[in-house]
């Protein structure tokens, strides 16, 4: 590996091995004992790694330590609350009424000229028959919404395709009974049998076509509305 | 022995290794530049996700993995392997006799394999285990090469020529390289094949990352503090039981511990009860070295300022004992459960493979290079740079990641925040981001300066001269027991 060329600055073996020559010897460790403190940290360090051990011993313990019994804190939920069906439906109905909210808005007031109301709507407190039809496929043309005309620059789409009957029964029940409007729970199985009534169908309704159905209820029964 | 002849003897040793460690160190420390660019860009994806964000391979998913297989792999595997080689023939007082152009050739290899690993990551071909996301081709590549380094190494151990015999730096090194064999074969063996694993499969790569930790990186970064503290200082190690109990502790629990970084998920309980038992009592063994080394450098503080290599290998022992604390942490169920999942996670590999042991492979690095090629570092101001810049650049990393982990893991496990959505948690995570980021390009410059204070160094242009270079303005002649650094 040396380097064999005529170099003085190669051959200067004072400056070349200058690093070693100036290392101290290696040395043997001192013979301190370990002092007691050391064995008394050492003892609660021990302690607590058991600790971990203990705790997953699982014995009496139903659930895994790390996170022990977590508390509900929604208010007025938790599996220790019993919600009736009409609480349940109106509190998922709230989530399904997502889909609406962005033409009816969160109030239910829709927008003027744009988006017809939903509070105080007699299409919405009317008959589930025509209400659970506009949703599945849609309205279009020019209604008229608690006795006044409306016209709406575009029609409103059907939800049949994207959403489940779960959702718009609950939606609907959320509807029905939100912004001071009190009407009968809408159940999953009515909006179904609408559904199947009217499979072949796929283009918007309009009023003149859903107006046979604006005061019929779809049969069944369905909980109380409180 | 007749002091010539000695200092002959190990000029003859450190001519012998010459060739391999240099070329190890050369590499790891490019690879070192890559890796902290890559930490650098992957903070700042972390903190503005649209930035270049039309470069698949520069998204978050493949920076991440690419610049701790770039700080693993490429710098920290290779660092440890050079230190380890001369440690080991200079504690063992034998020369590496023949089969240098070999382990060049390896290492040589070793680098193609790592390139082709971290381009295969960024190119989106990743394993997705947890630091083997490179191909698992190149683990078995790396696996057979490290077969060589570490049989030379264990093979110099056997002939051990001192008369004190075995040493504590020595029980170390010969630890890391029967140790590291081990893990990374068992990972080969159980996640290379095709095996379904499901859930288990987790659990084993993060035994492997912990064991690679705790079972190489730690003996080798403490092993070369055990041999430097006392060769710059001159003062012996305190206490030789202080030194065999956090020797055989460490070889006993390291390898149990793992599994509880999936506290609380789908493994069997025991297995995450076993690693966060071996995660706590962990602290004994770290702790041990710890107050072992204070001991040792107690009232040498002056010595530890004018040293490059005292300086360093001194906050890495500093950081050894904090990477512990994070560990049992990080382990430990009461403080772990809001911990596992979070930034601390990131904070503890880099406590621990950049805090430690990287400051203390730069420690060798510093004392091992002049002496390999024939020439003293250049200039202190450079030194200096490194020094502070890396030292603070982690410091910010370590403390943000811990204190953004905490934030983050007790925001989302908090159930009065069931309504907030998770991005909330990420979002308010911002600010520590922006420090990573920060660290990170602090450390880049500073490594920019080692790499090409290192590379002058290889190629021969250092300062000639006698004396060694001291961090202390124009005092070396009033500091002469600094004088061998």
């Amino acid at each position: 590996m040396s380097d064999q060329h005529f170099n003085p600055d190669n051959t200067d073996l004072d400056r070349l091995h200058g690093a070693v020559k100036r290392e101290k010897a290696d040395l043997p460790p001192g013979s301190e004992p370990a002092p007691m403190w050391v064995m008394f940290l050492g003892f609660i360090a021990a302690v607590l790694a058991g600790g971990q051990m203990g705790s997953f011993s699982g014995y009496g313990l139903e659930s895994v330590p790390t996170y022990g019994a977590i508390q509900d804190p929604r208010s007025g939920g938790g599996p220790q609350v019993q919600l009736s069906p009409f609480e349940l439906a109106m509190k998922k109905g709230e989530t399904a009424y997502g889909t609406c909210n962005g033409c009816h808005q969160a109030t239910g007031l829709g927008t003027p000229g744009a988006f017809p109301p939903l509070a105080g709507s007699d299409w919405a407190t009317g008959g589930t028959e025509r209400l659970i039809r506009v949703v599945l496929h849609g309205l279009s043309g020019q209604i008229t919404v608690s006795g006044k005309p409306f016209t709406a620059p575009a029609p409103m789409p059907g939800w049949g395709a994207t959403m489940t009957d779960d959702d718009i029964a609950n939606a609907l029940t959320y509807v029905r009974n939100s912004w001071g409007n009190k009407a009968s729970m809408v159940t999953p199985d009515m909006v179904a049998k609408v559904r199947g009534t009217e499979k072949a169908r796929s283009a918007a309704w309009t009023q003149a076509e859903l107006e046979p159905y604006s005061k019929k209820d779809v049969a069944g029964d369905a909980p109380p509305a409180q | 022995m007749d002091p010539d002849t000695d200092s002959l003897r190990r000029a003859a040793i450190d001519r012998s290794v010459k060739g391999p460690v240099l070329f190890l160190f050369t590499n790891a420390a490019f690879w070192l530049m890559a890796s902290t660019l890559m930490g650098f860009l992957a903070a700042a994806k972390l903190l503005k996700p649209d930035f270049i964000a039309d470069c698949a391979f520069l998204t978050y998913g493949r920076m991440q993995p690419a610049h701790i297989a770039a700080l693993v792999y490429g710098w920290g595997i290779q660092a440890a392997l050079g230190v380890a080689l001369w440690l080991m023939a200079r504690r063992t007082a034998n020369e590496l006799k023949g089969g240098q152009g070999t382990l060049v050739a390896l290492g040589v290899l070793w680098n193609v394999a790592v390139t082709y690993g971290i381009v295969s990551i960024l190119a989106g071909n990743q394993t997705s285990i947890e630091w083997l996301e490179m191909p698992k081709a190149v683990w078995i590549v790396l696996g057979i090469i490290l077969l060589v380094f570490c049989w030379r190494i264990l093979s110099m151990a056997a002939r051990t020529q001192r008369s004190e015999g075995f040493t504590i730096t020595t029980w170390y090194l010969v630890g890391a390289s029967l140790w590291i064999v081990w893990i990374l074969w068992t990972a080969i063996a159980l996640l290379g094949g095709n095996l379904e694993l499901g859930a288990i499969g987790a659990g084993i790569s993060a035994w492997y990352v912990h064991g690679l930790i705790l079972l190489f990186f730690v003996p080798v970064g403490v092993g070369a503090a055990y041999y430097f503290i006392p060769k710059i200082t001159g003062q012996p190690i305190h206490s030789a039981q202080l030194a065999q109990m956090g020797f055989w502790i460490l070889a006993v629990i390291g390898g149990w511990t793992g599994m509880q970084r999936y506290l609380g998920g789908p493994l069997p309980a025991w297995m995450p009860a076993v690693g966060a038992m071996a995660g706590v009592l962990l602290m004994i063994p770290v702790g041990v070295v710890g107050i072992n080394h204070h001991l040792t450098t107690l009232g040498q503080h002056k010595m530890v300022a004018a040293s490059p290599t005292l300086r360093f290998t001194f906050i890495g022992a500093l950081f050894y004992p904090v990477s512990g604390i994070i560990l049992a942490l990080i382990s430990a169920f009461t403080t772990g459960v809001n911990l596992q999942f979070t930034h601390a996670w990131y904070g503890y590999q880099i406590v621990a493979v950049y805090g430690f042991f990287s400051m203390a492979a730069f420690g060798a690095i510093y004392y091992i290079v002049p002496r390999l090629a024939g020439c003293e570092w250049l200039s202190v101001r450079l030194i200096r740079n490194h020094f502070w810049f890396s030292v603070y650049g982690i410091g910010t990393i370590v403390v943000t990641s811990l204190v953004g982990g905490v934030q983050q893991g007790s925001s989302i496990n908090d159930p009065l925040q069931w309504d907030q959505g998770f991005v909330n948690a990420v979002l308010s995570g911002q600010p520590y981001m922006a420090a990573r980021c920060i660290a990170w390009a602090l450390i880049l410059w500073s490594n920019a300066w080692f790499l090409i204070h290192l590379l002058l160094m290889v190629a021969g242009l250092g300062r000639r001269s006698s004396a060694p270079t001291l961090l202390t303005h124009g005092h070396e002649e009033h500091l002469p027991e600094a004088a061998n650094a």
